[in-house]
């Protein structure tokens, strides 16, 4: 398959002000390698703080990276600044909250001629075929009844399905999609996840899709990236890394999901203690030492893991292996 | 748009934005046709130019406070007449007439009496034309009042010769010694009563011919009807006058009364009406645009530009308007655009903070990002996408700084820093103040301009108050 | 029997109508024991809750049934009453998102002590040191009663609310989401906490959640709202292998599991308006097994396996 993004050693740093004088660096992608191909879905997986929502950004030029290299299908987009208009077009992104990321004075129409218009589709007939069939890809049907409403008239399936059809109209090669369905209720989380999914195998589109739910990621990705605090902990296909999770961290995200059973209230969950440190002045040596439960003394707090395949295409970042 | 339509029903549901509308209504009909009436150099072709209002009576209460009183007072009386009512010949030359004639029916003596033609034309070098003045009174007795020679044309100036075209001859009786020697000749012949101009004068000319004597030589006003008469004597039968005006000053002036120096204050405070409105919506359109503007600019771009406009904002908010604005009418000299330039400059920092803060929230809505992620362009974003978020909130602020603008304009000019070449509510109120209106019981001159002040700036009030539902989505009564 | 509360309705006054938020639900919670009220969002589980602390908004156009604590009826009693005896004292509560609500610039353990300074008049000394012990009670040292919010993590905030829920002593806790903004291993931790609550004091509780799988980590007796209904209450045995109520099916299969290879499902269209729902059974237009009866007729209350399920297929 062609590598539709490959992101070598991304760093993404932010300065935040504290104080008058006093300036500090939050390292929330912290050099982070990874490659997407077309028709290819990997799941970045981490809580608050892991940086997964700025590597999305990043990944699409929403947020310039400190260092590091994009390579948007074939080209390196690191470092161009005016003509960004095609990457815009090729690349999209997905939010969490279909209430806040669609404009509530525009109707549907007009939300997705935007995009159009931006990108000099002129004829008025050929946007509208367009927003119709979209509309109608995301199952927003018929078309007609909905492209004159405004976003509040909707619920949140619905509007995150127009926020897809936003995404779709461009036809992009590309899509983050972060958190697409987490603000969406339980009981239509899975109709918005196979729609995005068969429309992904459809145009074959590589997307990475953010998360905090691994549970969701299962359904809907090929390989799965965990990140913990600016870094990739682990990497692999998604079955493998859930059936066999080599880190620590993995493997308490997964325990940390229960599935429905009575029996559950007999065990206690293993935990994790402690929090995420913060991204300001994250721990020395592995990131995760001080949270976990197989530290090594002396090596773990020292020394930085480094990735490495320990099975078949399966990486993980851990002095256990 | 469906979005003004529902904005719009929702402001009409109250009443108050409807009596708001029809106010605004009364304001721009009235505005229009003072424009279109009223010259636009009125200020200083007529209200600063105290010629002008000469024969005005000077403080003259409205005319409708007669209905009020029991005892009518005297209303001003302005009489003319621009044709000959008759000519015979006399003596190889020939009398023209001019006559006008008035019903005097109020227990009232005139304040005082002018006399004024304009437009003596003539055509005989060597005989220039005499104008005599005459009263006839009601009681059949006959006065002269005065007599006007003209000087013969020694120039080379070819006819005919015309005098008071450019500034018409303006006699005033009152006071006048030639008729007060008349009226000493007058009362000996009609009444037997010695009485010297010195007498006459302190009498008064006004009394004399209007009055009736009675007893111990007190004068009672003879109601009747009263002839004036201007007579050409002339050489040439085309010699005339242009017009022939009586002026009796009166007590009681049209509809909104007189000031001091006998101006109409309706005229003036007509003029006010537009010039309220300029001021109200000029200043606010233009602090609004060039306020929200900025503060859009400033929220959305951000970083050194946003540092800059926001410093900027803070140092004009900080500068002490009032003596800077004298600072200013001293060099400049009271001007309406100063003003505007002002009030402008001094207020759009306020909105700029604000809608500054407003965007930096919408800024964090995620379709703004959303929008970014599809390629539009920072204008259009700010445009499409972040006008809309403010854009209610913008419009309220431009209409309930209208009235602040018609207060402020007001304010300045009652400290004498109003425009000095047009009349506004505030620089009548602060000529009336200046010249003890309110010690005097003048009501006319100070409650009219205070009352339109209030009313423009409640027009705008109950404008923004209709609108507070539109723009505060908690006090909608939809949904 | 703590707690029953039966034919409970709360109905919220609004322009287009009356929006019945909660349409004649009743249950009963026994000692010791954890109900978990769950459903999709604006089902009427919040409203429930704040139904039974009479934690009510100014627009309520309709509030009756009876809610009995130990034989006493609560509704009757005077707004005064509630506050003095029942609320904080005997039912507390964790509203949803409390952990945000805390006071910037108070400090944390004055702010748990508020309720033993209000309704026991202890001072504040007094007062603290209960703080503390409750504070260790909950997993947070004590030095975090002087410490001010932003100064705590999510978790930690989130552990503050239930100590300053336990305060009083109650012997109901009600608790609305208490985990839904956190992270998933916070929310393993905070889960830990809760069951050892209920071991150590034996305190029952209401979970309120839209989340199943998380509701099961504590839960005894589960009650499925939809549309303002309680459509079937039984046992965490019963209920989660084998639910009945095709909604409730339906509910559990939308899960994605981790641990198992089941597909996930979902309900076609969305919940309904609370202002006019469907006549008859208000799952009716949702619903696969849907018969004419259950457009017509709102199905009663059908005792299966211990529980109740309101639905035509089992009548």
């Amino acid at each position: 398959m062609e590598p539709i993004l490959e992101l070598i050693d991304i760093k993404t740093y932010f300065s935040v002000r504290k104080g008058l004088f006093k300036t500090l660096t939050v390292k929330a992608v912290d050099g982070i390698s990874m490659t997407i191909s077309r028709g290819e879905v990997v799941a970045v997986v981490g809580e608050s703080g892991s940086g997964k929502t700025t590597l999305g950004r990043t990944a699409i030029k929403l947020i310039e990276p400190t260092s590091g290299k994009i390579v948007f299908k074939g080209s390196d987009i690191t470092n161009i600044k005016g003509d960004i208009k095609w990457i815009r077009k090729e690349a999209q992104i997905i939010f969490q909250d279909p209430f806040s990321s669609l404009n509530p004075y525009m109707t549907i129409k007009q939300i997705l001629e935007e995009p159009l218009i931006i990108h000099g589709v002129e004829d008025v007939s050929e946007r509208e075929e367009i927003i119709l069939r979209a509309l109608n890809n995301v199952r927003l049907s018929p078309p007609e009844d909905f492209i004159l409403k405004f976003p509040h008239m909707l619920s949140g399936g619905q509007r995150q399905r127009v926020c897809i059809a936003r995404a779709l109209v461009l036809n992009p090669s590309f899509i983050v999609a972060d958190e697409p369905v987490s603000m969406i209720d339980a009981s239509s989380r899975a109709e918005i996840l196979l729609l995005f999914r068969e429309l992904q195998e459809k145009y074959s589109i590589g997307m990475m899709y953010i998360t905090h739910d691994i549970a969701t990621a299962k359904y809907f990705s090929h390989n799965i990236s965990v990140m913990y605090l600016g870094k990739i902990v682990e990497y692999g296909p998604t079955k493998e890394v859930l059936k066999n999770p080599f880190h620590p961290y993995t493997a308490t995200l997964i325990n940390a999901i229960p599935d429905p059973d009575p029996e559950n209230r007999f065990r206690e969950r293993s935990i994790v203690p402690g929090e995420p440190p913060s991204p300001i002045n994250p721990p020395t040596g592995c990131r995760f030492h001080p949270r976990c439960p197989q530290i090594i003394d002396g090596k773990c707090s020292l020394s930085e893991p480094i990735s490495r395949e320990v099975d078949l295409k399966h990486f993980v970042a851990c002095h256990l292996y | 748009m469906s979005f003004i339509r529902e904005s719009f029903s929702e402001f009409w549901a109250s009443n108050i934005s409807k009596i708001g509308i029809l106010f605004l209504a009364i304001l721009v009909a009235v505005s229009i046709y003072t424009v279109t009436t009223l010259p636009l150099d009125f200020g200083v072709r007529y209200w600063y130019n105290p010629v002008y209002w000469v024969d005005y009576p000077k403080s003259a209460q409205p005319e409708w406070i007669n209905i009020f009183l029991s005892e009518k007072l005297m209303s001003h009386v302005e009489l003319s007449i621009s044709k000959a009512s008759g000519i015979k010949p006399y003596n190889n030359r020939f009398i023209k007439y001019y006559n006008v004639s008035y019903n005097h029916e109020c227990n009232q003596f005139p304040k005082f009496i002018t006399l004024r033609i304009s437009d003596l034309l003539f055509y005989r070098r060597d005989s220039p034309p005499i104008v005599r003045f005459y009263v006839t009174r009601p009681d059949g007795r006959t006065i002269e009042l005065y007599t006007l020679a003209i000087e013969t044309i020694s120039s080379n100036a070819t006819p005919p010769f015309r005098y008071f075209s450019m500034e018409p001859k303006r006699i005033l009786l009152s006071g006048d010694i030639y008729l007060a020697r008349s009226l000493v000749s007058f009362l000996y012949r009609e009444f037997n009563i010695s009485l010297g101009t010195s007498g006459v004068l302190e009498v008064g000319s006004e009394k004399i011919i209007f009055g009736s004597i009675g007893g111990d030589n007190t004068f009672t006003p003879l109601i009747g009807r009263y002839v004036f008469s201007a007579v050409l004597i002339c050489s040439d039968v085309n010699d005339g006058i242009g017009m022939f005006n009586v002026v009796l000053g009166g007590y009681v002036y049209g509809l909104m009364g007189t000031d001091v120096l006998g101006r109409d204050l309706f005229q003036g405070l007509l003029f006010g009406f537009p010039i309220a409105l300029i001021i109200g919506v000029g200043v606010s359109l233009l602090t609004t645009f060039i306020g929200a503007g900025l503060g859009i600019v400033s929220g959305y771009i951000g970083g050194r530009v946003d540092d800059f406009i926001q410093r900027f904002a803070d140092t004009i908010n900080n500068i002490p308007l009032l003596p800077l604005l004298i600072l200013l009418s001293f060099i400049f000299g009271g001007r309406l655009w100063l003003i505007i330039f002002v009030l402008v400059f001094f207020n759009w920092p306020s909105l700029t903070i604000i809608v500054r803060s407003m965007v930096l929230s919408a800024k964090a809505s995620q379709f703004i990002e959303a929008a970014v992620a599809i390629g539009a362009s920072r204008l259009r974003i700010m445009v499409k996408h972040i006008f809309p978020q403010v854009a209610p909130f913008v419009f309220a602020q431009m209409i309930f700084f209208t009235p602040y603008a018609i207060l402020a304009e007001s304010a300045l000019s009652f400290l004498g820093l109003g425009d000095v070449t047009m009349p506004t509510w505030g620089q009548i109120l602060e000529y009336g103040f200046k010249n003890g209106a309110v010690f005097l019981g003048y009501w006319w001159w100070i409650l009219p301009p205070g009352l339109f002040i209030v009313y423009s700036a409640v027009t705008f009030v109950f404008i923004a108050l209709g609108m507070e539902p539109v723009v505060n989505p908690r006090l909608r009564r939809w949904k | 029997m703590l707690l029953e509360v039966s034919n409970l309705r709360l109905y919220f006054k609004t322009l287009r109508g009356d929006v019945k938020a909660v349409d004649g639900v009743s249950f009963s919670l026994d000692k010791g024991k954890t109900l978990g009220i769950v459903g999709e969002s604006g089902c009427g589980k919040s409203s429930t809750a704040n139904a039974i602390v009479r934690n009510l908004p100014r627009n309520v156009s309709r509030y009756e049934g009876r809610i009995c604590l130990e034989d006493m009826d609560l509704i009757p009693l005077s707004e005064d009453e509630f506050r003095s005896k029942i609320r904080w004292r005997r039912i507390s509560m964790v509203f949803q998102g409390a952990m945000n609500s805390l006071n910037p610039v108070l400090k944390v353990g004055f702010q748990v002590a508020e309720p033993l300074i209000i309704h026991k008049g202890l001072s504040r000394g007094e007062a603290l040191k209960i703080v503390e012990e409750l504070f260790r009670l909950v997993g947070l040292s004590s030095e975090i009663v002087n410490r001010y919010p932003h100064e705590l993590s999510g978790g930690m905030k989130q552990r503050a609310i239930i100590a300053m829920a336990l305060t009083l002593n109650p012997d109901i806790l009600i608790l609305d989401e208490p985990t839904s903004a956190l992270d998933v291993s916070i929310q393993a931790q905070i889960m830990n906490l809760l069951k050892n609550l209920k071991r150590k004091l034996g305190i029952s509780m209401i979970f309120i959640t839209h989340d199943i799988a998380l509701a099961s980590d504590i839960c005894d007796e589960f009650g499925v709202m939809y549309a303002g209904e309680l459509v079937e209450l039984g046992s965490a045995e019963k209920i989660l292998p084998s639910p009945k109520h095709p909604y409730t099916q339906k509910l559990l299969s939308s899960i994605p599991r981790l641990h198992s290879d089941k597909t996930p499902e979902f309900i076609p269209g969305a919940p309904p308006d609370l202002v006019a729902p469907p006549s008859g059974c208000r799952f009716h237009p949702r619903c696969p097994y849907v018969m004419d009866k259950c457009s017509r007729e709102n199905p009663p209350n059908t005792l299966v396996n211990g529980g109740f399920v309101k639905c035509w297929l089992y009548k």
